[in-house]
């Protein structure tokens, strides 16, 4: 039982590593990561330096991005916004694992009223298409990167718990748990102690391509005017100023959107790479296609 | 040999795999004459279902890689045109799986499935197919045929679904039968139902049938003849009273020793046979059931393939030891 | 079937209940004081208290609740704070641009995803495939908002084919509508096709892998006709439930294409009446948005159902 967790760790690393997409997607995150941390000492000016001078000025050796209508640096800003964009997504999606996931381990283990109860308030909030309940909630709470991140967070929380009902449900009915409820142990700790480490794999996975798609819900927000709010750049923001002086000057808005194309894709990539590696159906296809042999 | 249906020769079947290449089926070779039954018997992994999916071409290439012969009605089917091919396959070579559930549709009519091979093959449409499909339902024992086609796979019992694929089997007149585990899947008595129609169905139709199973009880109440397969290679063959009476291989004579024997005095421990089956990655350079043979000399078995001599008649072993005849 | 068509319409309308007392709620915790707000410089006492009469916000929550929910089943949904029109009507007007716009963005997004789809199933592991994964997992992590200003960029500024906005009723000509519908139907269109594109790639690639297609083949069966009478009446099941869904997402969610192309649809109604804190219309707005998105989660399962007869027949 203590081994078993390692190797499964390391057998999933190495499928995740022969996958040659999941490897980009890694290394364009711990990039990321990188600049988020250190982007504001690296950048070669400073956030709100204003050069009226330099105004919309295109990619250049000064300015690899171009310059903005103040003639603030693009290259900057968009290194620099890495960070919120990055922050958002955590934090949005800790707040979305925080309470789905012990809601769907709750109603999946005690099932019954309880079950019914909590899901049927998962499919309330399932039932708004995410970016208008976003809307919705900021509209109430008042724009702003904090009420952003737990507008996102909300949006997500429901798949969070499905899948963990989805999966407890079916570990529940496993011998090893059975055996642990019928030997009198604690529900507390069935659900810690067993429960919990066998339905985290579904839960990794989707934690990455929530991650993905709450750093596009952050840009969505921020192009309308209701995530980070100005001075401070993000890439969704500044696609909306951007698009003001398209015509002159398309930098603007161009590496903005490349920066949350290359992350979201990176996203993707490693939850997808994480899928297969983890998923134990997909696994369980490749296994007996090896055995028909 | 005018007789002959369907003759193989030195069929092998190869798969890429990131391991490795695997030998599954490593040159067998059958004849089978009209409306005669011919029993491949194997553990799951001796390569017996790949052997027939090769044959009948079901399998994709690559990964497969399938060289040998398979002459039907003397024609070469291995160099055949995919297009052609196909035009034997469900017509005059008709096959049956394991699990009938999965091996129907579940959302098609059993009529429609039932029918789909007629339309392909004969160009029977419409009423005459209807009616062609209901004699098919009646002739493999299913109650009022005529409703049951309009069933779907879910509302029947396995029994009935297997009937069902022979039926569809039959929708053609093929002159060979493949049934692949086909009462693997089903309850004892569902089995003894199911090889007794398919016998029955022989004699009345005079097809051939190639009957691939594990399970030896199933080969004594159905075949004429029984090859013995281990390791992708034929071990023993025999007519199905030879090799009962008269086990040469020590592969066989385990086989035979690992089923219970009613009536007779239960023997003090049933026999098993030690060890797992050859890797197909790996497979040993010698016999491949060297490893598990108690027979096995530690030399000339280990470095040398056995090839399959005649013993007398039609009996035949591929072993360097082959047992002495006793009953 | 019955049984299970009630049991649905049952939870639906429960899930109904629930999206209605979470609207009202979330609007009766918007900060501020939306009367005031909106009568702004014209402030005056008594029309501020007769407003607020008017619109019952005197009256205690759970009596408004219940006021408000009987207005919206016989569809009364109060009046805009701004303007003073029927909250109804502002809906009724927008809906025809919306639905317009998700009918287009739809049959891109399938005109797609569905030969994508297919074909990089049945030629999983080749050259194709990678092809189509690699384009439908860029789609996916496309911006849409980002997408619909590139597009403007290249189709309108740069090569003049498509106009920038704007909107036209197919009845002052088709033409034109489809001049002005393309460009924010194909923003949508293409990022819900690359995510129907991964749902139909790996339905049909689970199709495929039954043994039932080994029985299609031995009948003699060409391959695609075993894609077609056997895989994908299959694939089809999975693949309704993910239309079903893209197709309530657009008819709400498209919020930021809506604004890029001028769009007067539902999305931006409703964003429109968060800058103004046009409480009522937010209301009516999302409500009537998310009771779309229900009524189409029960047609899939509808459809769903009709589509299995393990479902249909039992």
């Amino acid at each position: 039982m203590n081994e078993k967790p390692t190797s499964r760790t390391r057998e999933t690393l190495q499928i995740l590593l022969a996958n040659r997409l999941a490897v980009v997607g890694l290394c364009v995150l711990a990039l990321l990561v990188v600049v988020g941390v250190i982007g504001e000492a690296v950048a070669p000016y400073g956030i709100n330096d204003i050069d009226i001078a330099n105004r919309l000025t295109g990619p250049s050796g000064a300015h690899w991005f171009g310059t903005d209508e103040l003639g603030r640096d693009v290259f900057t800003r968009v290194l620099v916004a890495a960070r919120v964009s990055l922050q958002v997504g955590f934090i949005a999606v800790g707040f979305a694992l925080a309470v789905g996931v012990p809601v769907g381990l709750v109603a999946g283990y005690y099932r019954g009223t309880i079950d019914a109860v909590l899901m049927r308030i998962m499919d309330v909030l399932f039932s708004f298409p995410a970016i208008l309940l976003a809307i919705a909630i900021l509209a109430v709470l008042g724009p702003g990167i904090g009420n952003a991140m737990i507008a996102i967070g909300l949006v997500y929380t429901p798949i969070f718990a499905r899948i963990t009902r989805g999966s407890v449900l079916v570990v529940s009915e496993e011998v090893y748990i059975r055996a642990a409820r019928s030997l009198g142990a604690r529900d507390g700790r069935i659900i810690l102690r067993h429960i919990l480490p066998n339905v985290l794999a579904p839960i990794i996975v989707q934690t990455t391509l929530s991650l993905a798609f709450a750093i596009l819900s952050e840009a969505a927000l921020s192009f309308l005017g209701l995530g980070v709010q100005p001075p401070n750049p993000a890439w969704g923001r500044m696609l909306a100023e951007g698009r003001n002086f398209f015509q002159q000057a398309p930098w603007m808005g161009i590496f903005p959107g490349v920066a949350i194309l290359v992350t979201v894709v990176a996203f993707n990539f490693v939850g997808d790479g994480l899928r297969d590696a983890l998923d134990p159906k997909q696994k369980s296809v490749i296994e007996s296609r090896g055995q028909s042999v | 040999m005018n007789d002959a249906i369907l003759e193989v020769r030195d069929l092998t079947v190869r798969f890429g795999t990131k391991r490795g290449v695997a030998h599954v089926v490593n040159g067998i070779s059958y004849t089978i004459n009209r409306g005669e039954t011919l029993a491949i018997v194997g553990e799951s992994g001796s390569g017996k279902s790949v052997g027939v999916l090769a044959l009948m071409g079901l399998l994709p290439q690559p990964p497969a890689l399938v060289t040998g012969s398979v002459r039907y009605h003397g024609r070469e089917l291995l160099d055949l045109p995919p297009r052609e091919w196909r035009s034997i396959r469900g017509k005059g070579m008709a096959m049956i799986f394991q699990d009938p559930m999965a091996s129907l549709n579940p959302v098609r009519t059993i009529g429609y499935q039932l029918i789909e091979p007629m339309e392909h093959h004969l160009r029977l449409k419409g009423k005459a197919a209807q009616n062609r499909a209901t004699d098919l339902l009646d002739l493999v024992g299913i109650p009022s045929p005529k409703e049951r086609l309009k069933n779907y796979p879910h509302q029947m019992s396995g029994g009935m679904r297997q009937r069902v694929m022979i039926a569809m089997g039959l929708a053609c007149d093929p002159d060979v039968l493949v049934a692949d585990e086909a009462t693997t899947a089903l309850d004892v008595t569902t089995q003894a139902q199911i090889v007794e129609l398919v016998g029955r169905l022989q004699e009345k139709i005079g097809m051939a049938v190639i009957w691939i199973t594990h399970d030896l009880g199933v080969v004594a109440g159905i075949a004429d003849r029984v090859h013995v397969m281990y390791g992708g290679r034929f071990m023993e063959q025999a007519s199905v009273d030879n090799l009962f009476a008269t086990p040469r291989h020590p592969y066989t004579r385990a086989l035979l020793g690992s089923i219970p024997k009613p009536g007779k005095e239960r023997p003090a421990k049933l026999m098993t046979i030690a060890g797992m089956p050859p890797d197909p990655v790996l497979m040993p350079a010698g016999c491949p059931f060297a490893p598990r043979c108690a027979h096995a000399d530690g030399a000339r078995c280990d470095d040398t393939i056995p090839q399959m001599e005649s013993l007398g008649g039609t009996h035949g072993a591929a072993c360097h030891y082959p047992l002495e005849a006793k009953s | 079937m019955r049984a299970f068509l009630i049991k649905r319409i049952f939870q639906m309308l429960l899930a109904l209940i629930g999206v209605s007392i979470v609207v009202f709620a979330l609007m009766h915790l918007v900060p501020g004081d939306p009367v005031r707000v909106a009568l702004g410089t014209r402030f005056d006492q008594d029309l501020y208290d007769s407003l607020r009469a008017d619109l019952g916000l005197d009256r205690p929550l759970a009596q408004q609740y219940v006021s408000w929910l009987g207005g919206a089943l016989t569809g009364d949904l109060g009046v805009s704070f701004r303007n003073g029109q029927p909250v109804t009507q502002l809906i009724l007007e927008r809906l025809p641009a919306t639905i317009t716009l998700a009918m287009a963005a739809l049959f891109i997004a399938l005109l797609v995803a569905l030969p994508a789809g297919i074909i990089s199933a049945v030629r999983s592991g080749t050259g194709l495939d990678y092809a189509v994964s690699a384009a439908s997992q860029i789609g996916i992590s496309l911006p849409d908002f980002w997408a619909g200003v590139m597009y403007i960029l290249l189709f309108s500024l740069t090569l003049g084919w498509f106009p920038s906005s704007g909107y036209t009723q197919i009845g002052d000509g088709i033409g034109e509508w489809i001049r002005h519908i393309i460009l924010p139907a194909m923003t949508v269109g293409l990022i819900s096709g690359s995510i129907i594109t991964r749902f139909v790639r790996s339905a049909v690639l689970e199709a495929l892998n039954q043994h039932y297609v080994i029985t299609a083949r031995a009948k003699g069966l060409s391959e695609w006709q075993v894609v077609r009478r056997h895989v994908l009446p299959n694939a089809w099941i999975p693949i309704v439930t993910v239309v079903g869904l893209q197709l309530g997402f657009l008819l709400g969610g498209v919020v930021v294409v809506e604004v890029i192309f001028a769009w007067p649809g539902l999305g931006r109604l409703a964003l429109t009446a968060v800058k103004d804190r046009d409480f009522t219309v937010l209301q009516g707005s999302v409500l009537y948005i998310a009771f779309m998105f229900l009524v189409i989660n029960l047609l899939v399962d509808v459809i769903y159902a009709r589509l299995d007869p393990r479902v249909r027949v039992s």
